[in-house]
């Protein structure tokens, strides 16, 4: 999992995140064969198809499903592997990502504000996610899937600690 | 304006009642359809003349009501700005906070003495922060510039301002500490004699900061403009302006789609002449583009006053920007493949907290290399590592970029002229195909503009190649690095590093560096906070 020269940073996230993942990824799975489904039920009436598409527009729906499925069952495994956080040396290293990769990293000293915030389900799992933000937006970080204690915690400090190190840099 | 010089910050003034005159034919444009549609559909009867009548009556009411209900006044450490037409607001902006003063002349303004003042806070949003005051005498708007301005910078420092010293930690404040009674060059924006004096006998014991020219465009380099391509599309959008107005304003007089219609075949049965229009468009565009381009950069003059760096332009809307040095983290330089033909380019400021700073951080138009780069010398500082080139892999992936998605077009194309047998789909094909061609040079340009470095007080990355743009940043503006690698950068063993920046646009980007880089110039510029991550 690391890449050449960095190291995995050292704590994961909380283990109820993955359910997290799951609920959030079955909700966009939900809406898409809907919409899949709904389209098949419209399609037949295009008359500007050929016979043998509008025919069978239910190889719309089953070409979804075959297509959503596996990422749906793997995005909240992998992303348990890959979501990775750690506060060391005062500076906070984040990893997340799916298909795509990110490593952040944000000094306590440039940080402006720390929010925990939390969704629906985030709060049905007794999680949190943790917004750490400076002047720039690529210079923030989001840590989510964090134990509601353990992000309460983090955040606590990472404030305290950036109140002490405040340095004029915008 | 300022009879009363002890005491002209610490009370409620109004805007120049001047700008009564600008707000009814401001808003003429909009009332002339609806009258035109009342005069054609009433008939040329006495009501509707009436009617009309009270429309003009109704929008010079309105003006007079917002011009009385309206004013603004420095209390103390802020500048306050009420209105109370429908209900009160009062909007208050501390002085401390501001960034900067955009003074700004619109034609008719001009020719009236007036300005438009706008205060940039430097609030993310657009609008809800900032502050605009349309329609104050050139003098009273030079004179809330220097005081504003001032304050703004006494704020920001623990002097107090009447002590009359120009801040300490100013460094690129080139004569930094005015001298007593120094009137300012009264150059500023069309400003009469009477605004240095003005701006002097407001603030007991302050002084007007000394003011000093870094650079002012040559009128002959204005030819340059169009080497952008940013205005030679103007024909074109001036045109269909042309087309969109007149099909609203048919609507309006009733002249219905019908017309439009025919028009449409009348012109289709003609293709010569849409041949011919086209033609013309495109022959104009140089043309009309240096013509748009003097319009906006008309005398661009950089100068530098009291800490501040004050970009001025225009020729029927002069602008004044002014950018707080001391804020000044880096600059941007850009420039297109014509651009670089000629050995031209233009030039950003990357300002921390400054909004809009896509058209308000310019530090100069298109001008040529080197005198660009002396501007941001001395503006900034030089850049004087060279950039490193990222790794082989980085071309091939720009080289597919640039290829594969026109190939996959023509191939499309191809397979549907060979199914459907329709000769047609051949034009489309070979266009697509000659795009092909054509990103081979351009994927390999976009390669040779990749880079990064860094000199042991800036660092810089450059990409691009239609647009190239190489950014300087100062090490103290970075807040932070970000690391994004996709699914196919993965299997290239690239990265783009984003540098995180509290100035400009916030995130620079240096595209497929190899992973070895990717850990490595973030280390060599800040090397407290990769190092423990490292393996």
């Amino acid at each position: 999992m690391a890449t050449g020269p960095l190291r995995d940073p050292e704590n994961r996230v909380s283990p109820k995140a993955v359910k997290l993942w799951l609920l959030e990824a079955l909700v966009g799975f939900v809406l898409l064969v809907s919409g899949a489904v709904l389209l098949a039920r419209w399609i037949p009436s295009w008359s500007w198809l050929p016979e043998w598409l509008s025919g069978n527009s239910w190889l719309l729906v089953a070409g979804v499903l075959v297509l959503a499925t596996p990422p749906l069952v793997a995005e909240p495994f992998v992303r348990y592997a890959v979501h990775r956080w750690e506060l060391s040396a005062d500076v906070v290293f984040a990893r997340s990502g799916f298909l795509t990769r990110e490593w952040v990293f944000v000094p306590v000293s440039r940080i402006q504000t720390v929010d925990k915030a939390q969704g629906w389900f985030e709060r049905m799992l007794g999680l949190a996610t943790l917004e750490i933000r400076t002047a720039s937006h690529s210079g923030s970080s989001t840590i989510k899937g964090l134990d509601y204690l353990v992000a309460a915690e983090l955040a606590e400090r990472l404030a305290r600690r950036a109140e002490e190190l405040r340095d004029d840099a915008t | 304006m300022s009879e009363v010089p002890e005491i002209a910050t610490s009370a409620p003034r109004k805007l120049h009642p001047k700008v009564l005159l600008i707000a009814p034919v401001k808003m003429l444009p909009s009332l002339i359809v609806p009258l035109v549609g009342v005069l054609l559909v009433g008939g040329f009867s006495v009501r509707s003349y009436a009617f009309a009548a009270f429309g003009v009556l109704a929008t010079v009411v309105f003006a007079v009501l917002r011009w009385a209900t309206f004013n603004y006044e420095i209390v103390g450490d802020r500048l306050e700005i009420r209105r109370s037409l429908v209900s009160r607001s009062v909007r208050t902006i501390p002085l401390e906070r501001i960034r900067g003063v955009d003074v700004s002349t619109p034609p008719m303004h001009r020719l009236l003495g007036l300005s438009v003042v706008k205060i940039d806070t430097g609030a993310g949003g657009k609008g809800t922060e900032e502050g605009e005051l349309d329609g104050v005498t050139v003098q009273e708007a030079e004179r809330l510039k220097s005081v504003l301005l001032r304050r703004a910078r006494a704020a920001h420092t623990p002097l107090p301002t009447a002590l009359g010293t120009a801040p300490p930690g100013d460094p690129t404040a080139s004569p930094g500490t005015p001298s007593p009674g120094a009137e300012s060059g009264a150059v500023t924006s069309g400003a009469g004699p009477s605004a240095a004096s003005a701006g002097v006998g407001d603030v007991p014991g302050g002084e007007e900061p000394e003011e000093r020219v870094i650079f002012k465009v040559p009128r002959t380099w204005l030819a340059y403009g169009p080497l952008s391509g940013a205005y030679l599309l103007t024909p074109f959008a001036l045109a269909g302006g042309a087309i969109g107005l007149s099909f609203q304003w048919g609507n309006e007089l009733g002249l219905g789609g019908d017309l439009a219609v025919s028009a449409g075949q009348w012109l289709w049965e003609r293709p010569y002449l849409l041949l011919v229009a086209a033609v013309l468009l495109v022959v104009a565009m140089p043309f009309v583009g240096v013509v748009m381009y003097a319009v906006f950069n008309w005398d661009f003059t950089l100068k530098e006053r009291g800490g501040y760096l004050v970009a001025e332009r225009g020729l029927v809307t002069r602008r004044s920007v002014s950018l707080e040095a001391r804020r000044v983290r880096g600059y941007e330089i850009v420039d297109s493949l014509a651009e670089r033909w000629k050995g031209v380019a233009r030039t950003w400021a990357i300002v921390t907290g400054l909004g809009d700073s896509e058209t308000r951080g310019q530090l100069l138009p298109v001008v040529p290399r080197p005198v660009a780069h002396e501007v941001t010398d001395n503006a900034v500082g030089p850049f004087t590592a060279p950039l490193r080139p990222h790794p082989p892999v980085a071309r091939n992936r720009r080289l597919f970029r640039a290829i594969v998605p026109w190939l996959v077009l023509a191939l499309a194309a191809a397979l549907a002229a060979w199914v459907t047998a329709q000769p047609l789909w051949w034009i489309p094909a070979i266009a697509a195909l000659i795009l092909a061609g054509l990103g081979v040079p351009l994927g390999l340009d976009r390669y040779r503009s990749l880079g990064h470095g860094y000199d042991g007080r800036r660092l810089s990355v450059r990409s691009g190649s239609v647009r190239r743009a190489q950014a300087v940043i100062e090490r103290r503006a970075v807040v932070g690095w970000r690391l994004r690698q996709t699914w196919f950068q993965r299997r290239a063993g690239v990265l783009t590093l984003i540098v995180g920046v509290g100035a400009g646009k916030g995130g620079y980007e240096a595209i497929d560096v190899s992973e070895d880089q990717s850990v490595a110039f973030p280390t060599e510029v800040t090397p407290d906070w990769l190092t423990p991550f490292r393996t």
